[in-house]
């Protein structure tokens, strides 16, 4: 510790900030005492060799891991109206970009990033998602601009709350790296709004989970919960394990498939 | 307006007589009351009227500007306006200190404008409080629409609504916002604003003498955290910074935005002649040198001013004291409920809209006297007024100026009086007149540096962008903050860069106010209330919010009821006794590091690193105005520890045989000029009382002094226990030390200063109308102490004779 951080913690002391408890004083919830775990390692260097790191996906760039499977459940939609979500035109199934992103918190403004940008879209008639996963903070510009390149002028982005979330997020890590945001100008479906309308009242709310318990009768298995995923990949970036990142990439995977299922029901109610 | 003759204002008339009858202007209200109470007023004294120095519109100001500024009746500029725009095309930074109503505001909004119609230039200004921001606003769309010039301006603040603020980051020209705004929300989410930084071209600052001690060290933070943001988008932007009139503008401008600033401090407005009055209330018993109330005083004074048909203003200290001088005033001259009001009361706390409708009819002139607290000193306009008295000092010369400043006409003489209260700072200023005519006395201090402060900043500057090894915070390299940070787990480090990496929004839980984050909260429990009425800074948590404490709100009394210590509350209720508490506190320091010393008389001065340690033993119960103690009670608090900076000053054991017959009157002496001392230097540096304390003991720390019941020096080696007789040489220390953890730079001013300070303390004690010693000068005295052979004033006098540089 050094003679800065001592000098400081007196002070604070001194000026009636309670010091943090002693650590692993009593159970804490899961995966804040894994959190606690690994920041009570040495950073860097160690513990990597001896926890077998097998990350999803391949190296596509320093830092930047590229997961790509394909499946053939949710179907492909047929060109659709889309003023179900208030996006005044025909949509072409080809067009569709599905995206959901894992982040590093919620407290917003600049200093919240994504560490994972999940995608999906239909291609040959399947639905192919792609994954990039930063493990390392400096790889973030790399994985910005893969993203940015599986953008078209005409592509249809669909989310889950992206518009206020994902998006302007999004944006700001753009800005960050002094770039030019790619998701500006394209049509954005953010299905929220019209699950809001729709079934506001009817079920206890409206998160992702309920929706597609309800609509899409999935049943996760072995989720990690969202609110998780930080501590995951913050206690990757600490030297910790990967094990827990596999269980995040699972996670967006399968919010992925169910904004294809849920998007799926909108337009075959809007083709009837 | 004159109303028909009133018959209690005709009683009034019969008993002030020929003071109430119509005067042209404050001079002859200044003539008759200095005749009238000749005994009160202890400083009298004339600013003469002078001519405006005036200046053409510059040549290359664009022309819509120019016709902008003709439609609203301005053709050409005072000098310092000119000079204003010629410094800030030169694209220097600047600081205009020239005083209240000279036309400070065209100053900067002249250059922002020509930028914003030429180059699509945007400007930041920011304002302390929220109704200046809106005034300031209203004022610019004035202007704006009178020259058709397109510029929009916006306030940017916690009321603005959620859906406007987009509309405001993108085509606002102009935000006007405050501080915390441009810390907690503006900073952490600069790329909502990118094309707003991108094009930012001023940065505008008002009233920068509000921004010192702790505030004032933030704010210079947070102006780093501003820079750094704006070097990311690639500009670096103008500054122009406006100040009251305070000892060192352009040194306090500079030390704010770390950059070389021009100061223009020369105005080239025309200003009427004014009359200052300072006036002690007399006397009414001179036993106990117990003065009439101020209250009395300034009532007294605005009625004779509202009769005699001067439009008058009234600031008193408190919401509740306005409202008491308003009724007084209502009882004289709104007796009629059918006739219009003549008399208004305006504080914070009312609803907008009646604020505003309030400020409308002073500046119609619909309203004859209008008593405020500090809610109208700053830029509110109101039109124009003949006198202001001020009821209490209001803390500083440069409020006490900018009060003054809101009388004022072209053609006719203006009249400020300032009543002192029997606060020994009040009565320390009316004794000094000359604090009001010659160059101010005081000096805004900041200390960015301030190591818990610096760690907040650092914190939220990395954040908003990441920092890389070796990076710079001010003038500091930010790498070792950055390693605590690290170790926090806050950051992290990747190679040469520090990202965020925490789930959290730091600015939130960093006040602009405090040093770190352990304040006490303090809840009015009156009547079933759950209410917070104040927030009080830990390290004066135990000297202040202890269990039967008076504490004072506003000048309202409240008293402690309960202090829950680790859960940082205090419960009070509203009370109504006769008597406030003075905490019985044991402290003694210890020198750790001297950085600078210098001989001072026969003895030296110091400046340095001390430890504090402090302990709460129990608090006194003093009756007001008699200052009699009246009761004890016990408090049972953790003692506090302190690593903070100090100035002393030690002298040797010869010299304090030769001048003092034994120990205890060396010793009195020292406890009775660090009294006086202490008044003195809150002064100078412009801190609050509490900011800054004051105690005597052994350099080495092995024994302190306290006074006794008395008002007597008793020696303790230790917290707690009495030890009548100290070991080891005796060299009594008096500290004077800055009250926070780490200090906030207010000693090494004081150092600087201290030969000034030895000066005015030994004036203070001499000057006391009292005959012993008071709390005025060098703390109370009990009446049987009075008739002692060397009373307390002469042995403080010894001691600062004996330090004094010769």
């Amino acid at each position: 510790m050094s003679a800065l951080a001592d000098k400081l913690r007196g002070l604070r002391r001194q000026a009636g900030v309670t010091p943090t408890p002693p650590r692993r004083a009593e159970p804490l919830p899961g995966g804040l005492s894994q959190l606690l775990a690994v920041r009570q390692r040495k950073p860097v260097s160690m513990a990597r060799s001896a926890v077998p790191q097998v990350l999803p996906g391949h190296t596509i760039a320093p830092g930047l891991q590229l997961s790509e499977t394909s499946g053939i459940w949710p179907p492909a939609p047929a060109a659709f109206d889309a003023s179900f979500a208030r996006v005044g035109e025909v949509v072409a199934p080809e067009r569709l970009l599905l995206f959901d992103t894992e982040t590093t918190g919620l407290a917003g403004g600049t200093g919240t990033r994504a560490f994972m940008i999940g995608v999906a879209d239909w291609h040959h008639g399947q639905f192919r998602e792609r994954q990039l996963l930063i493990t390392t903070l400096a790889a973030e510009a790399a994985m910005l601009d893969c993203f940015a390149s599986w953008l078209r002028p005409d592509t249809v982005l669909v989310s889950y709350n992206g518009k206020s979330y994902d998006a302007p997020l999004l944006k700001t890590r753009f800005r960050l790296h002094q770039r030019a945001c790619p998701l500006h100008g394209l049509a954005h479906i953010d299905l929220l709004h019209p699950v809001r309308r729709r079934w506001r009242g009817v079920w206890e709310n409206c998160r992702l989970a309920t929706v597609e318990r309800q609509l899409l009768h999935v049943v996760r298995e072995d989720d990690l919960p969202g609110s998780e995923a930080p501590a995951a990949w913050l206690g990757f970036l600490r030297g910790g394990s990967a094990a827990p990142l596999h269980r995040v990439a699972r996670h967006n995977s399968q919010d992925l498939r169910s904004l294809g299922g849920i998007l799926g029901h909108f337009t075959r109610e809007s083709a009837a | 307006m004159n109303a028909l003759p009133n018959p209690l204002a005709q009683r009034a008339v019969r008993q002030d007589g020929a003071l109430a009858a119509p005067v042209s202007g404050g001079d002859q209200l200044a003539r008759r009351l200095a005749r009238r109470y000749r005994d009160r007023i202890t400083g009298a004294f004339v600013l003469p009227r002078r001519e405006g120095d005036y200046a053409p519109l510059p040549a290359d100001m664009p022309a819509p500007l120019m016709e902008a500024l003709r439609a609203r009746g301005v053709d050409r500029l005072y000098a310092h306006q000119a000079q204003a725009w010629q410094a800030t095309a030169a694209g220097e930074h600047v600081v205009v200190a020239t005083p209240t109503a000279s036309g400070k505001s065209l100053c900067y909004t002249l250059p922002v404008i020509s930028a914003a119609i030429q180059q699509q230039a945007k400007a930041l200004f920011l304002f302390p409080t929220k109704a200046l921001a809106q005034d300031q606003v209203a004022e610019l769309l004035e202007l704006n629409q009178a020259g058709s010039l397109g510029v929009k301006a916006f306030t940017f603040d916690g009321d603005t609504p959620g859906d406007a603020r987009q509309a405001i980051r993108l085509h606002g020209d102009i935000v006007v916002s405050n501080p915390d705004m441009l810390h907690q929300a503006i900073l952490p989410h600069h790329t909502k604003w990118a094309q707003f930084f991108e094009n930012l071209r001023f940065v505008v600052i008002d009233e920068v003498h509000t921004y010192r001690g702790v505030f004032g060290s933030h704010v210079a933070n947070v102006l780093r955290r501003l820079q750094r943001v704006c070097a990311f988008y690639g500009v670096s932007p103008q500054f122009i910074l406006c100040s009251a009139t305070i000892g060192n503008p352009a040194q306090h401008a500079s030390a704010l935005i770390e950059q070389p600033v021009t100061a223009i401090t020369e105005s080239g407005a025309p200003v009427g002649e004014k009359h200052v009055l300072l006036w002690n209330p007399p006397v009414v018993n001179p036993d106990l040198g117990l003065r009439a109330s101020a209250r009395s005083q300034s009532n007294r004074i605005a009625r004779t001013a509202i009769r005699a048909g001067l439009k008058t203003l009234v600031f008193a200290q408190s919401r509740l004291m306005v409202e008491v001088l308003t009724k007084y005033l209502k009882d004289v001259f709104d007796s009629d409920p059918r006739k219009p009001a003549r008399i208004r009361a305006y504080r914070g706390g009312y609803l907008p809209t009646e604020r505003r409708a309030a400020e409308r009819e002073m500046r119609a002139g619909q309203v004859d006297g209008i008593v405020s607290t500090s809610a109208l000193e700053l830029g509110v306009d109101i039109g124009a007024l003949d006198v202001v008295v001020l009821n209490g000092y209001p803390g500083s010369v440069a409020a006490t100026w900018q009060r003054f400043g809101r009388a004022g006409r072209r053609q006719q003489a203006s009249l400020g009086v300032l009543v002192a209260s029997s606060d020994p700072l009040d009565q320390y200023f009316v004794r000094h007149p000359e604090f009001f005519q010659g160059a101010s006395p005081e000096h805004a201090r900041i200390a960015p540096d301030q190591p818990l402060i610096l760690l907040d900043h650092i914190r939220c500057a990395a954040f908003e962008l990441p920092f890389h090894d070796g990076e710079r915070f001010g003038p500091q390299d930010a790498t070792p903050w950055l390693q605590v940070l690290a170790e926090e787990g806050v950051l992290h480090q990747e190679g040469a860069r520090f990202e965020w990496i925490a789930d959290s929004y730091p600015a939130n839980a960093v006040s602009l106010r405090s040093v770190a984050d352990g304040n006490f909260v303090v809840v009015d429990r009156t009547q079933g209330r759950q209410t917070i009425v104040a927030e009080v800074d830990f390290s004066a948590a135990a000297l202040t919010l202890y269990e039967g404490a008076i504490h004072m709100i506003q000048s309202v009394p409240y008293q402690v009821e309960r202090l829950d210590w680790t859960g940082r509350k205090a419960f009070v209720t509203h009370t109504n006794v006769d008597y406030y508490t003075d905490a019985i506190d044991y402290t003694r320091l210890k020198v750790l590091e001297a950085f600078d010393h210098s001989p001072a008389g026969a003895g030296s001065a110091h400046h340095g690193e001390v430890h504090v340690a402090r302990r709460v033993a129990g608090y006194k119960k003093i009756r007001y105005y008699t200052h009699e103690n009246i009761g004890y009670g016990p408090v049972n608090l953790p003692d506090l520890e302190l690593h903070t900076t100090a100035v002393w000053w030690q002298l040797p054991q010869r010299a304090l045989e030769q001048a003092f017959d034994h120990r205890q009157q060396a010793l009195d002496g020292f406890l009775a000029a660090a009294h006086a001392l202490h008044i003195v230097a809150t002064v100078a540096v412009m801190a609050e009382a509490r900011d800054l304390q004051k105690a005597v003991g052994s350099g080495d720390g092995a024994w302190f002094a306290t006074p006794d019941l008395n008002g007597r020096a008793q020696i303790r080696s230790s917290l707690g226990e009495l030890d009548a007789s100290a070991h080891g040489p005796f060299i009594p220390t008096l500290y004077l030390y800055d009250a926070f953890p780490g200090g906030v730079g207010l000693s090494a001013p004081l150092f600087e200063r201290r030969e000034d300070l030895v000066r005015l303390a030994r004036e203070l004690v001499q000057r006391c109308d009292c005959r012993a010693g008071c709390p005025a000068c060098v703390g109370p005295v009990l009446a049987a102490d009075e008739q002692n052979d060397t009373p307390l004033k002469v042995l403080a006098t010894r001691v600062l004779d004996l330090v004094v540089a010769l």
